[in-house]
């Protein structure tokens, strides 16, 4: 029988943000809602499928920032803290529902149970460690993990500085060789962004294959087969997965995917704002600055502020419609595709981890459900990971994919735009004078050598695709344009201080204890004379 | 600033993000009102991005753990010792070229004091003027063409329209005197756009519907919307005669 592949990829990366200098900040809850709505349900999910005999594959690219953040001390404390308190408010949650609104008991009761459950995995399972879990299933052979960028920069607005790229893609590297013990082989492009030459970088460190967004096959300047349907091999041998854009559509898309369906949860209707400041002032952000607290009640029902109680059991239903429905959709248009092509296609279907449990809260039970039914022997689609795909499929085209990321415009657009081009001024000069600074202070020891391994960090972390992102979408541009220029101006400490023979201890000392990122970091990597 | 799927939030959450928007009266304002105020003042703050989120009614953002963008970080987080603010430009001569899509670039670039001192005089009393002078090879015939942008001197950055895919693209910041003597300051690195190449074989295309099925249908949505990219939809416009 005919057998369609799929690749599902997921990206789990967030900004490296800490803030020890606060008791509670506000960015630092970007981590703390992945861990507690994405990550952990994913991982207790992907282990019930391993204890079920299911033989799943799925590839997850994590991040160094997210290696770091994951494994820092101070930042799992702080994540105890947060499952704590969002516990204590469940709990106050059942007594409120109990009397006021009887309609929401259930799902309040299914809140409280997951946050205890949360607390039970990240504490006693995983030592509150989460990386372990991937671990373990990387080991029994159904995750391939990969990495990205060191800091997620988004590398076609740095062509021009092939120093920065290699420092990018190096010390990713050798942050996975650290965390997992191997070199992975697949290297997650940050945003899909490719530029014709990015893979020369990528090879030179062992990586065997990348993603790259739908457009970057038709656009490719040469005559590509299969179009998105078959990875490509670029002329140094490193293969490049295209994405499926209207695959991916049924789930990604915010007007019309699975997660628009009325019966799913309502994401943006949140106690957070509909409850009274007295009940829910503590747990909140000070001071009373409403924000999201996951007690979410509401089904989307439609474009209208009337919303219908969210009803789990209705939701769990339109989730197994939905999943089989996906895999129809794949099989029904993988036979018309294998006619075409002569052979069955290979689906890439790549997405922010984010999307399943924290965005979409019935996305990690539609994935459970994706990957159960298609291992069934009687499924006309397999799944794969792109390593698994290279090794048994030596016969591919060779082809550069075109210049392209998946961001609006299908370009660079996003990052850089009239909210956001002043900011390559700064990173690319910082760029310059690290250099010069790797040359002109080569194999530097002690009080030097980590003042400018400092300099290489608050370079790196300013090339965080993040803060162009964030003050492109004002979802939080305060807080990008001050990390941005924090990094860049703490970089000119080093830079003036070096250039008066100095080292600005005070400012070394608290910088080193800020950012805890990249911990055996040698500056060295920016000079360009190696 | 955001605003996410107004229509669907409470009148509590609606009445936040006006108190956070600094709306007067937001209390006594009637739901319809609010909507009206929040849309209006997101009109005046904004631009297309928020203008298409309203549009669209939805989005699916990254980095979104409240409703409103939260202005409170006045204080200075990371501050450390020692730290100073970012200058505007720098103290070089230099001009860079970035490429933003096939047929935009954006070129920034910086005057070193001693640079503006030696072609404008102590007192800019020497006059004269800027410009850029983009230079295109086409990477299949290696022809050269060169076009001017005019700049004043208190520019630090442009955004350009690249004619045509299928070059190479590098810029030169150019001093002119008042004499019309040309004199070149920086020069940037190359930048390359290829095209596609289906827009010069679209006849294979038109010719061989596995051929098209192949190469679009991963492109193009169930409901008929084609990935947001100016040349594919090009392509795509030109092949099915404007259906898609």
């Amino acid at each position: 029988m005919s057998k369609k592949s799929v690749a599902f990829v997921l990206n789990i990366h967030l900004p490296y943000v800490r803030h020890l200098e606060y008791p509670r900040f506000l960015e630092e809850d970007w981590l703390f809602e992945a861990i507690s709505e994405s990550y952990l349900p994913m991982l207790r999910m992907l282990y019930k499928l391993r204890a079920d005999k299911v033989a799943y594959k799925l590839t997850v690219s994590l991040s160094p920032p997210i290696l770091c953040m994951l494994t820092d001390p101070a930042l799992q404390n702080r994540f105890n803290s947060y499952l704590e308190l969002h516990r204590e408010l469940g709990e106050k949650e059942l007594v409120r529902c109990r009397t006021e609104q009887p309609e929401f008991l259930e799902m309040a009761e299914y809140y409280l149970e997951q946050l205890k459950q949360n607390l039970t995995d990240f504490n006693d399972l995983y030592r509150c460690n989460i990386l372990e879990g991937f671990k373990s299933l990387e080991t029994s052979g159904h995750l391939e993990l990969i990495t990205t960028a060191a800091t997620h920069a988004y590398l076609p607005l740095y062509k021009e500085y092939p120093t920065a790229i290699n420092a990018q893609v190096e010390l990713a590297v050798q942050s996975f060789l650290t965390t997992f013990g191997h070199v992975p082989k697949g290297f997650w492009l940050p945003e899909c962004g490719y530029y014709p030459g990015l893979e020369e970088t990528l090879k030179y460190h062992g990586i065997t294959w990348f993603q790259v967004a739908s457009q970057s096959m038709l656009l490719s300047p040469e005559k590509v087969n299969f179009g998105d349907y078959r990875p490509v091999r670029c002329p140094n041998g490193v293969a490049a997965f295209p994405r499926d854009y209207q695959a991916t559509s049924l789930v990604w898309s915010n007007t019309s995917g699975y997660p628009c369906d009325r019966n799913y949860r309502e994401f943006y209707r949140d106690i957070g704002y509909d409850l009274p400041m007295e009940y829910i002032g503590e747990y909140i952000h000070q001071p009373e600055v409403r924000v999201f607290t996951g007690f979410k009640y509401w089904a989307i029902t439609g474009p209208t502020d009337q919303k219908q109680p969210y009803d789990r059991s209705l939701a769990q239903s339109k989730v197994a419609e939905h999943a089989k429905n996906f895999l129809y959709n794949l099989e029904m248009k993988g036979d018309v595709l294998s006619a075409s092509m002569g052979e069955d296609p290979l689906y890439t279907l790549c997405f922010d981890a984010e999307l399943f449990g924290h965005w979409w809260f019935e996305g990690v039970d539609w994935l459970d459900q994706v990957l159960r039914l298609s291992s069934r022997e009687e499924e006309q689609v397999t799944l794969v990971t792109p390593s698994l795909f290279l090794a048994t499929e030596n016969d591919l085209q060779v082809v550069r994919p075109a210049f392209s990321s998946w961001g609006q415009g299908g370009y660079s657009s996003v990052w850089l735009d009239g909210s956001n081009a002043w900011i390559y001024r700064h990173i690319h000069k910082s760029i310059e004078r690290m250099e010069e600074l790797a040359v002109r202070f080569s194999d530097q020891i002690s009080l030097k050598q980590r003042f400018l391994n400092q300099a290489a960090r608050e370079v790196l972390l300013s090339m965080a695709s993040d803060w162009p992102f964030i003050l492109y979408n004002k979802t939080s541009s305060e807080y990008a344009q001050k990390r941005l220029t924090d990094h860049l101006r703490n970089f000119n400490v080093v830079y003036g201080n070096m250039c008066k023979n100095a080292v600005n201890t005070e400012w070394l000392v608290k910088a080193e204890k800020r950012d805890i990122i990249f911990p055996d970091i040698d500056y060295n990597i920016f000079n360009p004379q190696r | 600033m955001i605003l996410i799927n107004i229509d669907s939030l409470s009148t509590t959450e609606l009445q936040y993000i006006a108190q956070q928007e600094g709306l007067e009266n937001w209390q006594t304002l009637e739901r319809e009102e609010l909507i009206d105020e929040l849309e209006e003042t997101y009109g005046e703050q904004d631009d297309e991005i928020t203008a298409s989120w309203l549009k669209s009614k939805g989005g699916r953002k990254r980095f979104c753990n409240a409703l409103t963008d939260f202005r409170g970080n006045k204080q200075d987080v990371n501050g450390l010792p020692g730290v100073e603010d970012l200058p505007d430009v720098y103290a070089e001569t230099s001009i860079h070229l970035l490429m933003r899509d096939p047929v935009w670039a954006y070129a920034y670039w910086s005057l070193s004091p001693a640079t503006k001192i030696q072609v404008f005089g102590e007192d800019e009393q020497l006059g004269g003027s800027l410009f850029l002078r983009v230079f295109s090879l086409d990477l299949l015939t290696y022809e050269e063409k060169t076009f001017d942008i005019a700049v004043g001197v208190e520019d630090t950055q442009w955004n350009i329209n690249l004619p045509a895919m299928g070059n190479s693209y590098k810029v030169t910041l150019c001093y002119k005197n008042k004499k019309g003597l040309e004199m070149a300051l920086a020069e940037s690195s190359e930048v390359s756009s290829y095209p596609s190449y289906w827009v010069n074989h679209y006849e294979e295309m038109a010719m061989d519907s596995k051929l098209f099925n192949i190469h679009f249908s991963s492109l193009v949505t169930k409901e008929g919307e084609i990935v947001d990219n100016a040349v594919l939809q090009e392509i795509a416009q030109t092949l099915s005669g404007g259906v898609l």
